[in-house]
């Protein structure tokens, strides 16, 4: 029996359909020689997927920088397969009591691996895992234990689009079976775009059962704005800059107040690199949602290092750009709507008269829409114009509504329902349409999320959230006018497109969704922390069942209700609530002189 | 054979000023072994102290590194803490003798003793207080008149009476650096040691009146050798005030800071005949290593509570505008004003003997004296009827019927000199 056939028989004993697979499948994807130490290396369009001088070598660094952060109990999913010097390095390197799964995302490159290289004495006892990516996620997140991803980079990039395929499935499915609770502090900014965002993600990951702490900068907006008095420029701008730290410093504060385990920061939250820093040095995990273009507002680059994780809501370009800068973690994060405000709303006699039209435009005056919006008027339709920065806005001066002022949130929901097509066009500061227009706005959101019908011009990102059955796209300003004339011609059609995308909105695109996907990949990045606590190992009955090393915690743990999350604090609360003639037990004693040197603040600020 | 143990986590002052503690249980107990817990750095200091058997140093920063480990799940917290308790490696103690009021401590006492005296005696979680430790407390609060110092108040929180000899600290078995040893254990020179910086601020002493101080010294006492102590921190305004300095004074000057381990700092101060500075732990080192000392009190610091411990020891009390003889009446609540000027020609002058000099306006000169009730501090010769009152504190407040947290009875006697 030769390596390939002994492998098999291997695999077949645990995966008979794998087996049987491999054997109808042809190799050659990976090019085998012998490397200097005589074992095989493999290299694939001219790239070594092992070390060519001493691949075992090579694995056993990798192994072991690897390991250290393991824990018992927990499922390695290693992706990056090559000739698996790595995983039979980390077999060696981990407790018996881990669950290594195997992500295999070709079979002929595990065919070319059986060829050469023997399973025997592990690979009975890893879990390979194959099919398409939605199932291989499916394997994973059904072993119900806390997750932790292991990249072997060399033979990632072979098959990256299938491990991103498999990472967004994973992160999905994780997201959906999570059942621990998190404090999260949302920090958001003093005013601007992001502050509603910051209200949506509150409201998101309150439903979703975390306990949150919003830090509301807006209060402080009057006096910022007022600082807007000063004429010098430079004296002016810092003076904000020292009002801008002092809210940074006073973020600081709510943290060092009631430590969360996340600081979720909204885009222009005036967070410093050193209220950053400090948050760091209390290991608090601090993430950021930037949705700006960032072509256009730079200032992460300033902030990268910053943050922990950065979630952005372009992709390609942009995730490229970030960790090219140095981001840690990048995740793509588009924008959604709150199903809760941006609902279908029947506007009164007063609103109608006010509200409705044929057709309206709802957003800021930048030069594109200037240009583009004129396009509209003189046609059989009635055309409204909403929303600020319209001075000197010529012939559209006469559709602008409200004399330019800013519109509130409830009233864009009803401007929205009470407008037969909405025309979404995004913000460009120069002509047209933004050639590199990727991201979707949040009006793309709400309006579908409103039942609304819109036109849109097109943005790359567009056709993965919504398809054309959805919304109507148009590709050039000069389409706007007959897209128009035709959706108002057919209402049937626009109802259906409208009643899609609000379908699609529940479905995939509400803030609840953004907050599971964004908690999700913060707990496959850091599986003991955050990861543990979204799979519940925090909460009283978890506790109870791993309550090995210290026995004498369970009379304490069965205190609390199974469900509840259960930290040192609350514990510590809950001794000190059995009243000034208790007597306790050393753990009791140990763990209120924990609790005393955990709630040390000096060193905070 | 039964342990007993005394929990002391505060700083160097504090842990010196529990010496006549340690000498009074010792002296009580002989025959049942007194070890102590203390602040990790002060350690090898502690190990100096006669009447201690063990040291366990009390690592604060550890317990800091462990508290503030990833996560939050109860149980690897306990199972570290016991492990740190168990690395320790005490053995169970009969009683712990816990001197400070503060959660850590008394958590510490009970973790270590089924029985405590002192701070927490009722449990870790009763808020009653001792007698003597509510009178401590009611001293920081109200910074009254009271004439029991505070080494003495640490003795009745032990429950034990102050010491019939005062306690010492010999240490000139430690090794010096070579050029250090050199000066210090060649015997033909009066050491007076300068205690340069202090922990907080407002208690440091201008750089320009220690080189004052310093030039007077060396002018006027043929024999003097002035002895920069302090800490790494300070190092820097010692090399500074050398510089300050004429080259010809400097081979008068031993400049030992940041140079010393506490131990070795403890060697310097047992040749040093005076030691004179702030209110800080090397000051009262310096007392506890037979040095006469002087200290100028200002800011917070009252004389009264923390003068230096013994027989024969001079403090200046800053009190701006001040009638001499008034001096309890008034509340040194922290807020006054920094010293405009320093006592530093009548120091010198005590140094010389001379004690009967005219004081500069704003300052007092007390002066330490000992009876059964401790130690005590008068201005002139005269007992004021603070002084006496101690007696009836002492009686009330180690009475076995004392009133728990009642702060009525011995009220009247932090203020009764008030008027």
């Amino acid at each position: 029996m030769n390596v390939f056939q002994e492998n098999i028989s291997i695999l077949r004993s645990q995966d008979p359909a794998l087996a049987s697979h491999l054997l109808n499948t042809p190799g050659g994807l990976l090019s085998i020689y012998p490397a200097k130490s005589g074992l095989p290396t493999a290299v694939v369009n001219n790239r070594s997927i092992h070390s060519a001088y001493d691949p075992l070598r090579e694995a056993e660094q990798w192994a072991a920088h690897h390991a250290k952060d393991c824990q018992a109990g927990e499922v390695l999913v290693v992706l990056g397969l090559g000739l698996w010097y790595h995983l039979e390095a980390l077999f060696a390197n981990v407790s018996q009591d881990s669950l290594i799964m195997v992500v295999v995302p070709n079979l002929q490159e595990l065919v070319d691996g059986l060829a050469v290289r023997g399973l025997k004495g592990w690979g009975e006892r890893v879990k390979w895992v194959w099919g398409d990516p939605e199932s291989m996620a499916g394997q994973v997140a059904q072993q119900g234990q806390r997750v932790r991803l292991l990249t072997y980079e060399p033979a990632l990039s072979l098959h990256a689009d299938v491990y991103d395929a498999f990472r967004l499935q994973l992160r999905q499915q994780l997201a959906h079976r999570a059942n621990g609770t998190l404090h999260v502090m949302v920090v958001g900014p003093i005013y601007g775009g992001s502050l509603p965002i910051g209200g949506y993600v509150v409201r998101a990951l309150e439903s979703l059962g975390h306990r949150v702490s919003w830090v509301d900068h807006s209060l402080h907006e009057r006096g910022y704005q007022q600082l807007n008095t000063i004429r010098d420029d430079r004296l002016r701008m810092t003076v904000q800059q020292r009002f801008s730290d002092t809210l940074g410093v006073i973020s600081l504060a709510h943290v060092a107040e009631d430590p969360p385990d996340v600081v979720l920061a909204m885009s222009q939250a005036p967070l410093s690199m050193a209220v950053l820093e400090q948050m760091r040095r209390k290991k608090v995990l601090t993430a950021m949602w930037f949705v700006e273009n960032f072509r256009h507002l730079t200032y992460w680059q300033q902030m990268i290092g910053g943050y922990d994780f950065w979630f952005v809501m372009q992709q390609a370009a942009c995730l490229d750009a970030f960790k090219q800068a140095g981001a840690s973690h990048v995740s793509y994060l588009p924008l959604a709507a709150d199903p809760s405000i941006h609902q279908r709303v029947n506007l009164t006699e007063h609103e109608e008269d006010e509200l409705k039209a044929d057709v309206s435009f709802l957003g800021a005056g930048y030069r594109n829409r200037r240009e583009i919006l004129p396009a509209l008027l003189g046609h059989e339709w009635t055309f409204k114009l909403w929303g600020n920065e319209w001075d000197n806005c010529g012939t559209l001066a006469k559709v602008l509504q409200r004399n330019g002022a800013r519109i509130d949130t409830p009233t864009s929901v009803k401007i929205f329902n009470g407008t037969t097509v909405n025309i979404n066009l995004h913000s460009y500061t120069k002509s047209g349409f933004d050639p590199d227009g990727d991201s979707v706005n949040p009006r793309t959101f709400e309006l579908a999320s409103c039942g609304a019908f819109q036109v849109i011009d097109h943005r790359t990102l567009l056709p993965d959230l919504f398809d054309d059955t959805m919304m109507k796209v148009v590709r050039t300003p000069e389409e706007f006018v007959p897209a128009i004339n035709t959706s108002l011609r057919e209402p049937e059609q626009r109802r259906a497109m409208a009643e899609a995308s609000k379908q699609q909105v529940m479905t995939s695109h509400t803030y609840v969704h953004r907050m599971e996907t964004l908690l999700s990949a913060m707990g496959l990045a850091s599986p003991d922390r955050i990861g543990a606590i979204l799979q519940g190992e925090r909460q009283a009955e978890s506790l109870l069942a791993r309550s090995r090393e210290s026995p004498e915690l369970i009379p304490l743990l069965n205190t609390f209700p199974k469900k509840s999350r259960v930290e040192l604090v609350d514990m510590a609360r809950a001794i000190r609530l059995k009243g000034p003639e208790a007597q306790l037990k050393r753990e009791e004693l140990l763990i209120l002189m924990m609790d005393e040197y955990r709630q040390e603040k000096r060193d905070f600020l | 054979m039964s342990r007993s143990l005394l929990l002391q986590l505060a700083r160097l002052g504090d842990l010196i000023q529990s010496l006549p503690a340690i000498s009074s249980l010792h002296s009580s107990f002989p025959d049942r072994p007194l070890d102590l817990v203390c602040a990790a750095p002060l350690a090898s200091m502690a190990q100096l102290f006669s009447d201690i058997q063990r040291v366990y140093p009390w690592d604060g920063e550890r317990w800091h590194s462990l508290a503030n480990m990833d996560g939050g799940a109860p149980e690897p917290f306990v199972v570290a803490a016991e492990q740190y308790v168990d690395d320790c490696a005490f053995p169970r103690y009969s009683v712990a003798y816990n001197l400070n009021n503060h959660p850590r401590s008394v958590l510490a006492s009970h973790v270590l003793s089924d029985q405590v005296v002192g701070a927490g005696d009722l449990g870790p979680l009763h808020p009653s207080l001792p007698p003597w430790v509510a009178y401590l407390r009611q001293v920081a609060g109200d910074r009254g008149a009271n004439r029991i110092h505070l080494a003495d108040a640490f003795c009745g929180v032990c429950g034990v009476n102050p010491p019939s000899v005062v306690p010492t600290i010999r240490a000139t078995h430690v090794d010096l650096p070579n050029d250090l040893a050199c000066m210090v254990d060649e015997g033909s020179w009066n050491g007076i040691g300068i205690v340069l910086g202090a922990g907080d601020r407002d208690r440091r002493v201008p750089l320009a009146t220690w080189r004052q101080f310093i030039e007077v010294c060396i002018d006027q006492l043929p024999h003097g050798l002035c002895v920069l102590i302090g800490g790494p921190g300070e190092r820097e305004a010692a090399l500074a005030l050398e510089d300050q300095l004429p080259p010809s004074y400097l081979s008068r000057l031993l400049n030992c800071v940041g140079r010393t381990s506490l131990p070795q700092l403890a060697h310097v101060l047992n040749r040093c005949q005076w030691v004179v500075g702030s209110d800080t732990g090397p000051l009262h080192l310096g007392v506890a290593c037979g040095a006469r000392a002087i200290g100028w009190y200002f800011s917070r610091a009252r004389v009264h509570e923390t003068g230096p411990y013994g027989v024969g020891h001079y403090v200046w009390q800053f009190r701006p505008g001040v009638n001499s003889k008034t001096l309890g009446a008034f509340d040194l609540n922290g807020s006054a004003p920094p010293p405009g000027s320093w006592p530093v020609q009548e120091t010198l002058q005590l140094i010389q003997g001379q004690d009967e000099s005219a004081h500069p306006s704003e300052w007092e000169l007390w002066k330490s004296h000992r009876d059964v009730w401790g130690m005590f501090y008068m201005n002139g010769e005269q007992l004021d009827s603070a002084v006496a009152q101690r007696k009836n504190i002492w009686e009330q407040l180690s009475a076995p019927s004392a009133n728990r947290d009642s702060t009525v009875g011995f009220r009247s006697h932090l203020t009764g000199c008030s008027s």
